[in-house]
């Protein structure tokens, strides 16, 4: 199912082992994060707030200015560029190019005192050899293709003539004019409706479909994972805690924050009781423990959780999950007889 | 089908709020509906719910059922009498009735207060306890709604976004309500924090024998925590039914559509259906007929010149179509969550387990109060 198990297939972004740390922080504000995405695979980073999700993606884009985000570890390979050594020069000539990004609010991405054709030619004439009129008539076909109806009567637009759904979709518009082989999207559909999200997502894959893009999908809602993931990629305080194809996640979720966050959110199912909790919030960068990051708040932390920081271990096929106890059933058999026996 | 009077806590009749909107240059004053000839009745002691998409008048419904806005038309009725007509002084001495929770944690909560000042202030006005007493309420209440006594001579500012959600909870409750309604209470907060609220909302609607009146977008936050359901599209409602009929066969066109789109999280699960194209019409100029006839699958001629009347139909539901009875034979909207796997139920079972045997509540403030400690210690 996923592609990065297939040998045949070679990822087009292999993230190692980045560490970034802000300047004057105590701790590292990502720390020892791998993944790949192949083409036409959708890769979810999922986390709460502060899981440092978006700093990863701000930092392959490159828009994290070196002065404030120092890399201390790891690559980012982009075919045989590594996207964290690029001068800001290259780096802009990728960015909406070849590797482009969305973001959660649609309006205050787009540019309000530009009308919408003019904002997604500008991309185009940014980076091919193309007429003004060749790039508005691209901008056309991508609003066309992002399913805008009477497109052409809404090329001279401005944002704030659009509805939130619309304006996603502009941007989504301009972030694939240039067939970009990779696509971030950091929370696309959050600030949307539920109806529209579903739109946006079906555009989203249908679009992806056609052109092969890698998408790297960045959101806290595990029904939108479970919708649109390949591959799943969990992230708490900075730490990737467990990474797998969609349906091993799901089926057999290891790290004990993986099963917090399932657990925690309610079923549209009937309901089945008192929702499970995660105890405490996400501790703040000057107050990361250190060892496993999720000790504080993890009802099955050990005394060495505290101390020595688990790895990625290999739990399944392509399935990993950073936890001393995983799995954990085997490791706290005791209750597991008492559950049964209850 | 009306619930007995003695069961009904608040009722509206054909409420409708309109707001001014100038248009125009020279202000041409134009007027939005935002909720239109709304009747519902609300059960003592009852979880309802309000679900519907931005826009759909679902905030602006919230407060006119506490009187927070005066309706522009119709009448709500508070424990059998009209509110709409009531002075100021009279509204303010039911103010101690009726609260309500607001969404967004930041800025709902006066900076320059401190926690124990903020929820002191509705015992001053609506209570004659002493200063001492009030002290002591308020630590009371700190501890109910999961905080430390301490934490009274604090600034929000020095909380995270789940716990000033707490405080503005316990700032609630110090008046004595019957009444809580909650503007989406837990939209703005992690999943994990979410969790903690919903629980802590249900535990305190338990002992302090409120009824609660949720506004929510999340649909399976409403299923969790609801009795019953209203579903509003673009002023009006469309449908009400008690939870788990609505959920397993809803009968309107848009509460069918809501629930298809519903993401479901499980991979097994993929059905996520956009049957739902375009946006909300404006309010400005509602379509006529039914209001949601220009996205209805099933419309016909009749549904764009006529509207259809919310009417009773079978097991306490109310739905507003002229098609449902056929619509409803291949209903399509109902959501199943396929179930989890075995390996995934035992690991819930014992993370639930073992985090309910470290006494969940205590667990989650100490380390609240440890993590709290510590910054206020290096502030």
């Amino acid at each position: 199912m996923s592609k990065v198990t297939d040998p045949n297939v070679t990822p087009v972004l292999i993230v190692e082992n980045l560490a970034l740390r802000f300047k004057g922080a105590p701790a590292n504000i990502i720390d020892g994060i791998s993944f790949a995405v192949c083409p036409g695979e959708t890769l979810c980073i999922v986390g709460e707030s502060g899981c440092g999700k978006s700093v990863t993606a701000l930092s392959l884009m490159g828009l994290l200015p070196r002065s404030v985000a120092q890399v201390m570890s790891g690559t980012a390979m982009f075919g045989d560029r590594d996207l964290l050594e690029l001068s800001q020069r290259a780096m802009a000539d990728l960015r909406g190019n070849t590797i482009s990004m969305i973001f959660q609010e649609p309006m205050t991405s787009l540019n309000p005192s530009y009308r919408i054709g003019d904002q997604i030619a500008e991309v185009v004439l940014r980076h091919k050899h193309v007429t003004r009129a060749e790039a508005r008539q691209r901008a056309l076909q991508m609003l066309d293709r992002v399913k805008i109806p009477a497109a052409s009567s809404r090329l001279d637009d401005y944002p704030h003539e659009l509805s939130g759904g619309m304006r996603q979709r502009v941007m989504i518009a301009m972030a694939l004019a240039n067939d970009p082989a990779v696509l971030i999207a950091d929370e696309p559909t959050t600030a949307l409706d539920v109806t529209i999200q579903a739109q946006i997502i079906d555009l989203v894959e249908e679009l992806q479909k056609e052109t092969g893009t890698a998408l790297v999908m960045i959101t806290h809602d595990l029904g939108v994972v479970a919708e649109i993931a390949d591959r799943v990629c969990v992230m708490y305080a900075g730490h990737m805690v467990e990474d797998g194809p969609v349906a091993s996640i799901f089926d057999d979720p290891q790290h004990p924050y993986t099963i917090g966050l399932m657990s925690s959110v309610p079923s549209v199912g009937p309901r089945s009781g008192r929702l499970a909790t995660i105890g405490g919030m996400v501790p703040a960068i000057d107050q990361m423990p250190s060892g496993c990051r999720f000790t504080p708040r993890c009802p099955f932390a050990q005394a060495n959780c505290e101390i020595s920081t688990p790895p990625l271990d290999e739990l399944g096929p392509s399935h990993r999950a950073a936890c001393h106890y995983a799995p954990l059933e085997t490791m706290f058999p005791e209750t597991v007889l008492q559950e049964a026996g209850s | 089908m009306r619930l007995p009077t003695r069961d009904r806590i608040i009722e509206t009749r054909s409420a409708t709020k309109r707001f001014a909107s100038s248009k125009g240059l020279f202000g041409r004053s134009v007027s939005v509906g935002a909720v239109n000839e709304v009747s519902l009745d609300i059960r003592r002691g009852e979880t309802f719910s309000i679900v519907g998409e931005s826009g759909c008048g679902k905030s602006t419904l919230a407060r006119l059922l506490v009187r927070l806005l005066p309706a522009s038309e119709g009448a709500v009725l508070y424990e059998g009498n009209d509110i709409s007509s009531l002075s100021e002084p009279e509204m303010r001495r039911l103010r101690k009735d009726l609260q309500f929770v607001f969404q967004d944690p930041f800025s709902s909560l006066n900076p320059r207060m401190t926690v124990g000042a903020l929820i002191e202030e509705p015992m001053k006005v609506h209570t004659s306890l002493s200063r001492k007493e009030r002290r002591l309420k308020v630590a009371d209440l700190l501890k109910k709604v999961g905080l430390r006594a301490a934490f009274a001579n604090r600034y929000p500012h020095e909380f995270s976004g789940g716990q000033r959600q707490r405080i503005g909870i316990a700032r609630a409750l110090a008046s004595g309500p019957k009444v809580i309604v909650g503007d989406e209470p837990v939209s703005a907060l992690d999943v994990s924090v979410q969790a903690q609220v919903i629980n802590l909302l249900e535990d305190l609607k338990a002992e302090f024998d409120l009824t609660l009146i949720l506004i929510a977008h999340d649909l399976a936050v409403i299923r969790h925590m609801s009795d019953r359901i209203a579903v509003m599209y673009l002023g009006e409602i469309v449908e009400l039914a008690p939870n788990d009929p609505l959920y397993d066969k809803p009968l309107h066109p848009y509460t069918q559509a809501l629930m298809r789109a519903i993401p479901i999280a499980s991979p097994h699960g993929r059905s996520m259906d956009v049957s739902l194209t375009g946006d909300v019409p404006s309010p400005l100029a509602p379509p006529s007929g039914c209001r949601f006839h220009p996205r209805c699958p099933h419309a016909t001629s009749l549904c764009g010149t006529e509207k259809p009347a919310l009417t009773d139909v079978a097991n306490a539901r109310m739905v507003a179509c002229h098609h449902w009875e056929k619509i409803a034979e291949n209903s399509q909207g109902s959501v199943r969550e396929p179930p989890r796997s075995e390996n995934a139920e035992k690991r819930f079972a014992l993370f639930r387990e073992i985090s309910q045997r470290q006494e969940p509540v205590t667990a989650a403030t100490e380390t609240q109060i440890k993590l709290s400690e510590r910054s206020h210690n290096n502030a």
